[in-house]
């Protein structure tokens, strides 16, 4: 039991022997200090390891009838979610540590930097093995101020502004959060995630803030929970805090996006059985992560600057992830968000490098080979455009028959397949434009490789589902409560194939140069969503006019009334 | 065993025996600073032992304590100058009051409390400038307060309830009778504005405590609509200031208000309304001191948005102002926070329009409160500018609030009491939900 106490303090210690001591022993504390990252990780991996086989783990330092009264309800509660959670964030943040107290050496603010590394990992370690809503609240708040601090370098002025953007949208959602778990507290009477999933699955209250509009009790405590989780996890349209955020050291930019951000995807997951109540929400999920995922892709596409793409890259995988959510596959989610993070983790830390290389040898991007345009292939182009059909057919099959994954039971797990297919054509375009090879061994070897990480990914994925979700009743229940209506849900599969399949079949022909009688207003319509997303839909505008015109109502409310001001 | 009169003279005269005493090196400022910062401390000391020997509720013992620790910050946050020597002796002055009204009942808690309001209307009067004509609502507002006190003394229910509570409104400041508040505020000289920052909150709660029972529920409803407007109002307001006493007056203004709908609303207060008050009054002379600060090096009228980059020249002040600011703004593990946590989920409360109108107010401070620290702190660092991180005094000052604060987020209960309010039939009746 005290192992779940000391995993966050070697944390905390770590973060007062950096900042505690003279100035001329820094270097050697820092040092020493990644001793006890390292001793948090090897800590959290033996958690996970016990709490898998003895079951969770439940400490708290209050009593839980008390919880109103009480602002600081300090318990954990470590199940296999924060073991999961626990590790990846001390494994992460040793990499981060160690490699930061190279890349920091020189830095004038060296021991500020690595104790607020160490100290957002107390908090996060804090967060996800909190014990009641308040608790999780609590260090979700501080997350909140810890980015706005770490995220960002406030001795350059212009960057003060994405600071303060940055505080302004997380705190919106810091509010929707608080006003959920008010609400959850005067429907439900407790704060203590058992009780209140309990309470919440018995209790079947409506809820009406306005005459005549009743919803829900569990919807508008998982609406109002969700868009707390929009503004951690970047969801449009709270996520131009990300982007914002450029000018900090790059390992906090790895901690930020393989840890901080999938601060959402684990409160979902945390309040999955809340969650599960609530068909509404778990379908406003889906389009909010649907949408982010869509414009987050997109808009990293026409971005000219290394942290900016993987910045929108970051937004684009937080969407899928939600949107995983969203589909009720939350275990999917977990697994996708630890994916995600040891991946751009990996790239941020050599982000740096590369950015320094390019500063250094600088020189023009690479021309386009004119040459591939001349060839073209029917039978390259036949075999990719086949096998991106062939392809989910073949999963669906093997996957139903073989791993006896119930794909053709559940809405959610269609839908993924079917980005799974959406990603591997994209792959198959990718390395034909790449290379115009008509050759069938090439495309063999390219769908044998495909197909078998699918099938790997898929199976990996039932594995983690199984781990984290012993009872698979519930994973059943939740993909139950995300399904869609029949009409909605055909209509999304055959309206994306269409387009798919269109956008497929254009992209290839013209990469090699042959002509395909489009209406004008298409090229027209391309050049313009093109400057639309290079100017991120123009969504930082609209907020900096937002706030203007904000700031002018105020003013002029300030100056009509009789003012202490004047 | 003290009797519990005999305490709470004891605890009225200590401040009023060292003012008398500090006249007496009133040619000397730095020894009349060190001679008023040590009666506050006795008078800090008597409280804390005197405690057990009084019979007041349990609030009057949290404020009691409140008040000194206040005072001890807010004259030590101050720099030693001539200039300073008049309001140092009235904070001890009103020390002496303020204890006496927490600790003092009825009649003579009244008188006392009348007579706070009638010296700051005095000392409104002796400032007032041509330059600031509007202070002028402010000493009407004291005396209307002082008026309304009294009447409160001498009329029969729910006259009298009705008169605390409008001379209530006046001390624990509500729009419209706000302007008193605001002066006392931006107007008064040295130390006294930080200090009577946690002085006219604390007593005014405490005279609301009594009345706000005892008021017909129509009134009651009013105050409430009057509340969630006061508080979105100087959130507005606050969002405007370009100064920053200003700005910090209507921000508290803001937190007051919420602390005047849920007490409307619920009609009743409790442990965590006393808690929250406190700590909002804390937070509010705290950052009125760390204003100080920056006055003291850079000029009594200096523009915030003319500095920036104190970070780099004054490491422990920034570190200090931003505890502060994060208390101010309602972040954990700070008093404001846990005494908001603590209305929000008193059983008086229902979820409805008004409490999504509050969270909108204590949103917005995150907006006046961090866009005032950013540009302190973050920012250009300015050589040009003179800069001196805290002295020891100051240090020491600002110091004990982010303790006091910490100390209230984290033991609300224990120093106030434990107990929630509860909630009245009418208001159960009211909750907006149904099975």
């Amino acid at each position: 039991m005290l192992l779940v106490l000391a995993i966050p303090l070697l944390l905390l210690s770590a973060a007062s022997l950096v900042v505690i001591g003279p100035s001329r022993s820094r270097y050697a504390r820092a040092q020493f200090a990644a001793y006890f990252v390292g001793a948090a990780f090897v800590s959290s991996a033996v958690l996970l390891i016990i709490v898998t086989t003895r079951g969770p783990m439940t400490l708290r330092l209050y009593e839980p009838d008390s919880l109103g009264s009480l602002a600081f309800p300090i318990g954990f509660h470590v199940d296999r979610l924060s073991a999961v959670m626990m590790t990846l964030i001390t494994g992460v943040s040793t990499i981060i540590y160690c490699y930061s107290t190279a890349y920091m050496y020189q830095d004038r603010y060296f021991r500020r930097y690595l104790a607020m590394i160490c100290f957002t990992d107390f908090v996060l370690l804090c967060m996800v093995s909190s014990a009641n809503l308040m608790m999780l609240f609590l260090f979700w708040q501080l997350l909140s101020y810890l980015l706005y601090l770490l995220a960002h370098n406030h001795g350059h002025a212009p960057t003060l502004e994405g600071a303060f953007k940055t505080f302004t949208l997380l705190r919106v959602a810091d509010a929707a959060f608080l006003a959920g778990i008010v609400l959850a507290y005067h429907l439900y009477e407790t704060l203590e995630f058992q009780d209140l999933f309990a309470r919440a699955n018995d209790r079947q209250i409506t809820f009406s803030l306005w005459p005549g509009w009743d919803i829900s009790g569990a919807t508008a405590i998982a609406l109002l929970l969700f868009v707390g989780a929009m503004g951690k996890s970047a969801q449009f349209p709270l996520h131009l805090w990300l982007p914002g955020s450029l000018f900090a050291p790059t390992p906090v930019h790895a901690l930020l996006h393989a840890g901080i951000i999938n601060a959402g995807g684990f409160l979902i997951n945390r309040l999955g059985p809340l969650f599960g109540l609530s068909s509404t929400t778990l379908h406003v999920a889906f389009a909010v992560g649907t949408l982010t995922a869509i414009l987050g892709a997109t808009m990293m596409l026409v971005q000219n600057d290394i942290k900016k793409t993987l910045g929108f890259s970051t937004i684009g995988q937080m969407g899928y992830m939600i949107m995983e959510c969203g589909l009720g596959a939350f275990a999917l989610a977990v697994f996708h968000l630890i994916a995600h993070g040891l991946f751009k983790a990996t790239v941020f830390l050599n982000c740096g490098n590369v950015i320094h290389k390019a500063r250094l040898e600088p020189h023009l991007p690479p021309a386009d080979h004119q040459e591939e345009e001349e060839r073209f292939s029917w039978l390259t182009w036949a075999t990719g455009f086949l096998t991106t059909l062939f392809i989910p057919l073949m999963i669906l099959l093997v996957t139903h028959g073989v791993l006896r994954i119930p794909l053709l039971e559940s809405q959610g797990s269609v839908i993924l397949l079917f980005f799974i297919w959406i990603t591997s054509s994209q792959a198959i375009l990718t390395l034909m434009r790449l290379r115009a090879v008509a050759s069938w061994k090439v495309s063999a070897a390219m769908l044998s490789i495909l197909s078998f990480i699918v099938f790997i990914y898929l199976f990996a994925v039932e594995s983690f589902t199984a781990f984290l979700y012993p009872d698979s009743a519930e994973v059943a229940f939740y993909f139950k409560a995300a399904a869609l209506p029949s009409w909605l849900f055909e209509l999304i599969v055959l309206l994306t194939t269409l387009l798919t399949g269109l956008v497929w079949s254009y992209l290839y022909l013209r990469a090699h140069g042959r002509i395909m009688r489009m209406p004008s207003w298409i090229d027209g319509l391309q050049i313009r969503l093109y400057m639309l997303f290079m100017h991120r839909l123009y969504t930082d505008e609209f907020y900096r006019k937002l706030g203007q015109s904000m700031m002018h109502t105020v003013h002029r409310v300030d100056k009509r009334t009789l003012g202490w001001s004047r | 065993m003290i009797e519990a009169p005999s305490a709470s003279i004891g605890l009225v005269g200590a401040p009023f025996v060292g003012a008398l005493l500090s006249l007496a090196c009133r040619s000397k400022p730095e020894r009349l600073k060190f001679c008023v910062i040590m009666t506050a401390v006795i008078s800090g000391g008597t409280v804390v032992g005197l405690a057990g020997s009084l019979t007041g509720p349990t609030e009057g013992i949290l404020f009691s304590f409140l008040l000194p620790l206040t005072a001890v910050v807010s004259l030590m946050g101050q720099p030693v100058h001539p200039m300073h020597r008049s309001s140092s002796i009235m904070t001890l002055l009103f020390l002496g009051l303020g204890l006496g009204v927490l600790t003092q009942g009825g009649l003579a808690g009244k008188i006392l409390t009348a007579a706070i309001a009638a010296f700051i209307a005095v000392l409104l009067h002796r400032h007032h400038t041509q330059l600031w004509p509007i202070s002028r609502w402010g000493i009407a507002t004291y005396g209307l307060g002082a008026g309304a006190i009294l009447a409160a003394a001498f009329a029969d229910l729910p006259l009298s309830a009705i008169a605390s509570l409008l001379a209530g409104a006046v001390l624990l400041p509500l729009v419209p009778l706000h302007g008193g508040y605001l002066a006392a505020l931006t107007r008064l000289p040295g130390n006294l504005p930080s200090f009577l920052s946690v002085l006219l909150p604390v007593i005014g709660v405490h005279g609301v405590d009594a009345a706000i029972g005892a008021v017909p529920e129509g009134l009651a409803g009013v105050v409430a609509i009057l509340a969630v407007g006061s508080a979105l109002y100087s959130a507005i307001k606050a969002l405007a200031q370009s100064r920053v006493q200003l700005r910090l007056a209507y921000g508290s203004l803001s937190f007051m208000s919420i602390l005047w709908w849920f007490a409307a609303s619920a009609r009743v207060t409790g442990p965590s309304t006393d808690a929250f008050v406190g700590a909002v009054a804390l937070v509010t002379s705290g950052l009125l001191v760390s204003w100080q600060v920056v006055r003291t090096r850079f000029g009594d009228d200096v523009d915030p948005h003319s500095i920036s980059g104190l970070a780099a020249s004054m490491p422990r002040y920034a570190v200090l102002l931003s505890l502060l600011s994060l208390a101010a703004i309602g972040l954990p593990p700070f008093g404001v926070f846990a005494g908001f946590i603590g209305l929000l989920l008193a059983p008086t409360v229902s979820f409805s329009i008004a409490l999504l109108c509050i969270l909108l107010a204590w949103l917005s401070a995150s907006w006046y409160i961090l866009d005032l620290v950013q540009h302190l702190l973050f920012g250009t660092h300015r050589p040009d500018l003179p800069h001196t991180d805290l002295n020891r005094a100051e240090f020491a000052s600002l110091l004990l609030v982010v303790l006091a604060l910490l100390v209230l987020g984290i033991l609300p209960a224990r120093l106030v009491g434990s107990g929630v309010p509860t909630p009245t039939t009418s208001e159960t009746e009211s909750f907006a939900w149904k099975k």
